[in-house]
């Protein structure tokens, strides 16, 4: 009875050993650090969750890993944008005529219409859709062509032509069998106020689309997309099979949006790193994303690992931005925020917190953006010398000759304004925790009181909202389509985005005015002068950008890194067989 | 039932004492440039009170509320709010057997607590079990002071010095590590499916992690009570009527060394609930432990309430049996 039993220990024992070969059709298991939790298209809580719904459905343009830019997916091209007055927007799209679903039904104009009332619809989990796609006002579809739409946009913008086609395209027929959305106006669901008496019809589609609990079983809102989720292990494994005949197979030449090479694709949730960094060295998982830099780094340096693993590294759209209170009198000034911002090390601190990697940069826009990136502007230096400086010309003067005296200036009435600056930043992230211990130190060099105030997750966004800081540290996520600063800088979303409380007339319009520049020539232009303002004002010190790090086996290819997230195309991964993974 | 009711309650008031984050509503954060379109501020502030409203957390907390005075000159006023606000709601659907649905994916926090349990109470039920066992049977031996008597005794004071996340951590990267020994499975090569079962060999690793750092309280607690016990008067006598030490161990000493530490075999019960923090954590097991963490940590409250109306309740029901055993143990407790 015992030596079987032996037997069989030691050879799972080896098995677990072994190498593990590779078959070019075999799965690629991708390393996830969450799970998604909810897959509803509307929703969309996560990266993970965005994703994962990119393997599901199709959006009208999806982004074009290979080129960085959006691309036409279940449109035929992109649109044609044409501006009516001085008030709208006419975009017009046609659907591929290849598109179907999964049942065969053509993909056409009216899925497009149900969808966009799905967004706008009551008693559904669409707040955040809603509020971003309010901008389209009006459907009207092209009575000669059932594939072909116009979308009437309120506003004029650049954005919209890409914004516009920017949301996953449903099946009507899934929610609302009986096309009883069709006799509403969009504009009139978009303005519909929530305090409406209920709507019978409304009601029923919000309904059936809640039972169908999309979140859960994304498969009863099946997309025509080339995955669908074929198992769904909470916490655990998300498994994506091909669909075997998917209707853009047939696409000749098939567009870099529309290709689906794996046969099949895991993701496997382990928020562990130690966890990843071992799965990842045993070869049980094929693409660790976004991986921290010094578990990169670890890996870079072991040379039994660069047998195995190819090394990936790109420069991120999220820059470490420390912003301030500019509503607090001490910081109201530019002189004393110019001084402040020169007490950060961001050459120092862009090797302690990121090993070197990531770019230094003057402003939001990012380094590697020639066009765009204000190059005449120098870095800033750190310098206790010149900030001390500028602080006396901002009116601070030390309030004695030890080296804690603090810093005071006569204020508006009899008592003085005293320099002392609370600080905040997300509880447990050390890159933010070493800025914050070096900003101290270069204060306390100069006699200013720093006070360091880690904050937990949940309260530090509201705690920012209230104004109730003198200076953040946080990660500010950017994207290379738009440039519209208006959501954290324009005055009139203080209280909202803007947390700084910043916003002058000036700066107002200059971001206006970014927003709504067409030409690229202008764009740079006006984008510039915005960088040149901000660092003149100071409301925010943008750090460095931090790198996007991707580790992945050495035997696969196509992965198309990238500064964006998820920072690889998943669906074009494929396996290279021994011989070409051998070749130079 | 009291002390349950008044600590969840107590829970649920705090947790929805200030408004919601954005990000517990499911809306995107405003403060980052990485939406297609921005929408306005005029327009987030309605799509906040949508989501407020659809999720039920636009009425009033509890049964009255403070009324807020601008200019402070006035008292504080109180308003009376009815049944209709949060704290009712949840309460009466609690007493019907419903815990409420999770923020963060919709589900209900029943069942999540329940898939949760699945993988846990298996795992932290054998570990305590093992664990205790492997604890009688070690303060037994020690107790008939062998020579690997001080050094047992050391190396049980190192391991319960080491914290358990750099035991879980150590043990992972030692023995499931291609670079170390490459012994056991990481958890990507686990078997899909819930429970323990699909688990199967990965599970042994953080079993091993835990039965280690529950071992040496049991096991000195135990030992020190052994010895005393062999000390008492009883002891000597049975000793020099004859008694062999393993005799009077087993039919003696130990069922009275065992009075002081059953609270802390009791505290074991709780703990196999609420699940091992750090080693789900470590081992990544989709268990209660990192259920809560992560449920505190997203500020998923329905989960959390949930949580710890279970955990309160398995406390409960360990001080229950806890002290049923002492009266089998010793029938002079009342």
């Amino acid at each position: 009875m015992r030596t079987p039993l032996l037997i069989s220990l030691l050879a799972a024992l080896l098995a677990s050993c072994s190498e593990h070969s590779v078959a070019p059709n075999q799965p690629v298991r991708i390393l996830w650090a969450h799970d998604p939790e909810n897959l509803d298209p509307l929703v969309l809580p996560n990266p993970n969750a965005s994703d994962a719904n990119n393997l599901l459905h199709l959006s009208l343009l999806q982004v074009d890993y290979s080129t960085q830019r959006h691309a036409p997916a279940l449109a035929d091209s992109l649109p044609r944008v044409r501006l009516s007055g001085d008030s709208l927007t006419l975009i017009t799209y046609r659907l591929r005529p290849a598109a179907t679903w999964d049942d065969g039904r053509p993909v056409l104009a009216r899925d497009v219409d149900a969808t966009l009332k799905l967004m706008q619809g009551p008693g559904l989990p669409n707040e955040d859709a809603r509020a971003q796609f309010s901008f389209i006002r009006e459907f009207r579809p092209d009575p000669t062509d059932p594939r072909r739409f116009t979308l009437v946009c309120q506003g004029q913008a650049p954005e919209f032509a890409q914004a516009s086609g920017d949301f996953f395209i449903l099946p009507e027929a899934s929610f609302d069998p009986q096309g009883s959305l069709r006799a509403y106006r969009l504009a009139a669901l978009v303005d519909r106020p929530a305090t409406a008496p209920p709507d019978s019809v409304l009601a029923a589609v919000a309904r059936r689309y809640n039972q169908a609990d999309p979140g859960q079983h994304p498969e009863r809102i099946s997309g025509c997309g080339p995955y669908t989720l074929a198992r769904w292990e909470k916490d655990h494994r998300l498994q994506f099979r091909r669909k075997p005949h998917w209707w853009a197979d047939a696409l000749r030449p098939a567009p870099f949006v529309l290709r689906a090479q794996p046969r099949q694709l895991d993701f496997v949730v382990i928020p562990n790193e130690a966890n990843a960094t071992l799965a990842l060295r045993r070869g049980t998982v094929d693409v660790y994303p976004q991986v921290p830099v010094r578990e990169f780094r670890r890996l870079q340096a072991s040379a039994a690992a660069r047998q195995q693993l190819a090394f990936y590294t790109s420069l991120s759209y999220d820059v470490v931005t420390a912003g301030f209170n500019t509503r607090r009198p001490a910081l109201a000034d530019r002189l004393t925020r110019q001084a402040l911002s020169l007490l950060f090390d961001a050459h120092a601190l862009l090797r302690a917190t990121q090993q070197g990697m990531g770019q230094r940069t003057v402003g939001l826009v990012r380094p590697t953006d020639a066009r765009n990136y204000a190059d005449s502007l120098p870095l800033l230096s750190y310098n206790t010398g010149r900030a001390a400086a500028l602080l006396r010309r901002a009116g601070w003067h030390r309030l004695g000759t030890e080296p804690t005296a603090g810093w005071a200036r006569p204020g508006p009435g009899s008592a003085p304004q005293r320099l002392a600056l609370l600080v905040r930043y997300r509880a447990g992230e050390t890159a933010f925790e070493t800025i914050g211990l070096q900003f101290r130190a270069a204060a306390a060099r100069l006699g200013i009181a720093v006070e360091l105030r880690p904050t937990e997750t949940g309260s530090f966004t509201p705690a920012l909202h209230a104004g109730d800081f003198d200076l953040y540290i946080r990660l500010l996520k950017g994207n290379p389509f738009i440039f519209n600063f208006a959501p954290i800088l324009h005055s009139r979303a203080v209280g909202e985005g803007n947390l700084t409380g910043f916003g002058t007339p000036a700066s107002d319009r200059l971001i206006e005015a970014v927003a709504a520049a067409a030409s690229p020539v202008l764009k740079a232009r006006l984008l510039r002068k915005f960088q040149v303002m901000m660092r003149e004002e100071m409301p925010l010190v943008p750090l460095f950008f931090r790198p996007n790090c991707l580790v992945a086996n050495r035997r696969l290819s196509h992965l198309y890194p990238g500064g964006l997230k998820p920072g690889y195309a998943a669906a074009a991964i494929t396996w290279v067989t021994p011989a070409v993974a051998a070749a130079p | 039932m009291l002390a349950v009711w008044a600590l969840a309650s107590l829970v649920f008031l705090l947790s929805r004492w200030g408004p919601p984050s954005d990000e517990s509503l499911g809306l995107s954060n405003a403060a980052d440039l990485n939406v297609g379109t921005p929408a306005a501020p005029s327009a987030r502030r309605q799509m906040r009170r949508e989501a407020l409203l659809r999720q039920g957390l636009a009425a009033p907390l509890f049964y009255f509320s403070r009324v807020a005075d601008g200019s402070g000159a006035r008292p504080v006023r109180w308003h009376w709010n009815g049944r209709r606000n949060q704290y009712h709601r949840w309460l009466g659907a609690v007493l019907r057997g419903n815990l409420g649905t999770s923020f963060r994916n919709g589900r209900p926090v029943a069942g999540r607590l329940g898939a949760a349990l699945a993988c846990t109470v298996p795992l932290t039920g054998a570990a305590a079990a093992l664990a205790l066992a492997i604890a009688l049977a070690l303060a037994a031996g020690l107790a008939r002071r062998p020579w690997w008597r001080r050094p047992a005794l050391a190396l049980l004071a190192a391991l319960q010095a080491l914290p358990l996340f750099v035991l879980a951590t150590g043990l992972l990267l030692l023995l499931a590590n291609p670079d170390a020994l490459n012994w056991f499975p990481t958890y990507d090569q686990a078997d899909a499916g819930n429970g323990p079962a699909p688990l199967g060999f990965y599970l042994a690793l953080p079993l091993l992690c835990l039965v280690l750092s529950a071992l040496p309280e049991l096991t000195l607690q135990l030992e020190a009570a052994l010895a005393h016990e062999l000390r008492a008067g009883y002891a000597v006598t049975a000793r020099a009527k004859g008694l062999s030490i393993k005799q009077l161990i087993r039919s003696h000493a130990l069922r009275n060394a065992l009075l002081p530490v059953l609270p802390l075999i009791a505290d074991l019960l709780p703990a196999l609930v609420a699940g091992a923090v750090v080693v789900e954590v470590v081992f990544s097991l989709p268990g209660m432990g990192r259920l809560l963490a992560e449920a505190a940590a997203a500020r998923d409250y329905p989960v959390l309430v949930g949580g710890v109306l279970l955990v309160g309740a398995a406390r409960l029901l360990a001080l229950l049996l806890a002290d049923a055993g002492a009266r089998w143990l010793d029938p002079r407790v009342l």
